[in-house]
């Protein structure tokens, strides 16, 4: 496998954000928020009209865009900044690039995409393949 | 700042868990279909589970997290950045806990969201048997202080 700095990533699609998935995830994180789990909640806190993502949903979508990128590879280290909610319905592409490589060291950084609305999560990661 | 009154003091809280927090097959496997993947078949567990884990059993609950910065969780915590250093996978099957301490809360005032708290903590995943860490995550949460606004 060769990689050069500059290669984008494949990208990594989830076609409609479930609120089934919410609930599984208010379970694994122990965390009942309402706001991922019930609508009329999301509106009397004038958040919108859609059950909103966990945050870390998000960043595992773009774990799951940089293993399958490099397969057999392991993250060392990854940083990702929040800039924006996902809603149910949405459609999400996690992309990245290139940017360094290092013996099997290889830098990268991402962004997590809804479309119409652009960037929601961002950031820099660091395989080790 | 001298207009509000100063964040509470309470970096270097201890976020020591005291249960242990094991990655089950089942489970792993239900989150990683949840996000569109297979399970792994070598026995690692999603990556992810580096936020998990140390969430679930760090020394307070997320409400218990903002009770301590003098924070309502019903008033929404935002998450602003996430960060992780691995030193080794997380594997299906064990069980880890939690050490961890938050570093700093601090009072900010900002254009979008009025006065907020930053709220930056460190989590560290151990084997439960103890040793040196699998993983060091900071996490920076954004309080917004809406009883401060003007």
């Amino acid at each position: 496998m060769t990689v050069t700095i500059g290669d984008a990533l494949p990208p990594f699609v989830i076609d409609r954000i479930s609120p089934e998935g919410m609930r599984d995830w208010s379970v694994f994180l122990a965390d009942p928020n309402p706001i991922h789990l019930d609508v009329e909640v999301v509106k009397a806190k004038g958040l919108g009209d859609k059950r909103i993502n966990q945050g870390p949903i998000n960043v595992a979508y773009v774990i799951n865009m940089l293993l399958a990128a490099f397969p057999g590879g392991r993250i060392e280290a990854m940083d990702s900044r929040f800039l924006d909610n996902v809603y149910e319905g949405d459609r999400v592409i996690a992309a990245g690039t290139v940017t360094a490589v290092d013996g099997n060291r290889i830098s990268c950084e991402f962004t997590l995409n809804v479309d119409g609305r652009g960037a929601v999560n961002s950031g820099t990661a660091t395989i080790i393949v | 700042m001298s207009d509000f009154p100063p964040a509470p003091d309470v970096a270097g809280t201890s976020l020591d868990g005291t249960t242990l927090f094991t990655i089950s097959a089942e489970e792993n496997a239900t989150l990683c279909r949840s996000t569109g993947v297979e399970p792994a078949a070598d026995g690692t567990a999603h990556p992810i589970y580096y936020y998990i884990a140390t969430q679930v059993a760090m020394g307070k609950t997320v409400a218990g997290l903002c009770a301590t910065c003098d924070f309502d969780v019903d008033d929404g915590p935002m998450m602003g950045s996430s960060g992780v250093r691995f030193n080794q996978p997380l594997k299906v099957g064990e069980s880890y806990k939690v050490t961890g301490e938050i570093l700093s809360l601090v009072r900010k005032q900002s254009r979008k969201l009025g006065v907020m708290d930053v709220l930056t903590y460190r989590l560290r995943l151990h084997p439960a048997a103890g040793g040196k860490a699998l993983l060091e995550t900071d996490n920076v949460w954004v309080l917004p202080r809406k009883e401060l606004a003007a």
